[in-house]
């Protein structure tokens, strides 16, 4: 378990375990200007835990890449909220996400991160490069790239589709990124 | 035709999740800074795409240095392909014979943007340089 000490005023140590603090969490509707204010808080956040630019780029980026899937794709209302947290482990930092997906997108998702979960990381910057080159936009804007970039900026990537009623199903992303990188 | 200096300068000012855009012809000095995570890159970027293709058709290339410098914080991926394709338009200039630099400006420490930037450096064929800065 990582620990640190932190000095009291009289000048005894204590301890304060990593094991899971909770940094950021959001259960509610999404949209660009709350998205905004998170990017800018966590950043902040991040910079306090002393966290260096490159991981925490990789950290906000997949933030911003899940936050705006949900805001482009997903049920996004006070009904049915989609969840974003970020907390701090012994492992590293752990980035979630949580939203509702219609059954229509289910089966893509299921196929589409199988695959690309199951690709050898030469394969997945192939595709990312491919994807940035030569794809083309969503209607509403995307590349297409955004779960790519999470998976290829994370160092652990977990997903599941859990069916929540007969149409919906409950989609959650959980991206590790391990302390070593720090 | 006319050089580049007789065009409008574009300028965009910077919100929490676009950047800064000053295009100034006059000054041969073009810059995009900032964040860049709009909801639709393709509604934010489609006019100053608009603007650059328009521009580039009118001006007569010279050896005059255009510099292009390039300094992003957060960016998400609509905006990495759609900064593509604004390179690219900045590329067909050159290939017609206009001096051009670009300069991928990125904090010292900040090796995502420096591969960022060197994945850029590949795709498009314009003197493109790397630029580490303190600060």
């Amino acid at each position: 378990m990582t620990k640190i000490f932190v000095p009291l005023l009289r000048g005894y140590p204590m301890t304060v375990s990593y094991e899971h603090r909770l940094l950021f969490r959001h259960e509610g509707v999404l949209d660009m200007e709350v998205l905004s204010h998170f990017v800018h808080n966590i950043d902040k956040a991040l910079q306090k835990e002393a966290v260096r630019v490159p991981l925490r780029r990789r950290i906000v980026s997949s933030l911003i890449e899940l936050a705006q899937n949900i805001i482009r794709y997903s049920a996004n209302d006070e009904k049915y909220p989609p969840l974003l947290a970020l907390s701090r482990s012994d492992q590293g930092f752990i980035l979630e996400a949580r939203n509702l997906v219609h059954y229509s997108q289910e089966l893509f998702l299921q196929t589409y991160l199988q695959n690309l979960t199951q690709m050898p990381r030469k394969d997945l910057e192939a595709l990312h490069y491919n994807t940035l080159t030569e794809g083309s936009f969503s209607d509403s804007g995307g590349a297409g790239l955004g779960l790519v970039q999470v998976l290829f900026k994370s160092d652990l990537f977990e997903y599941e589709l859990i069916p929540a009623d007969g149409e919906y199903s409950w989609f959650s992303v959980k991206a590790t990124f391990f302390h070593l990188n720090i | 035709m006319s050089d580049l200096t007789t065009s409008e300068k574009l300028i965009i000012e910077p919100t929490f999740t676009t950047p800064e855009i000053r295009f100034d012809p006059e000054a041969y000095y073009f810059f995009i800074g900032g964040n860049s995570y709009p909801e639709n890159s393709l509604k934010f970027y489609g006019p100053v795409l608009e603007w650059v293709q328009n521009w580039s058709q009118k001006v007569v290339p010279s050896s005059k240095l255009l510099t292009i410098e390039i300094r992003l914080e957060y960016f998400n991926t609509s905006t990495a392909k759609v900064l593509l394709d604004l390179l690219r338009l900045f590329e067909a200039l050159h290939e017609r014979g206009q001096a051009m630099q670009i300069r991928w400006l990125y904090l010292q420490e900040d090796t995502e943007m420096e591969d960022a930037g060197l994945d850029y450096q590949a795709a498009v064929k314009v003197p493109f340089e790397l630029v580490a800065i303190d600060e």
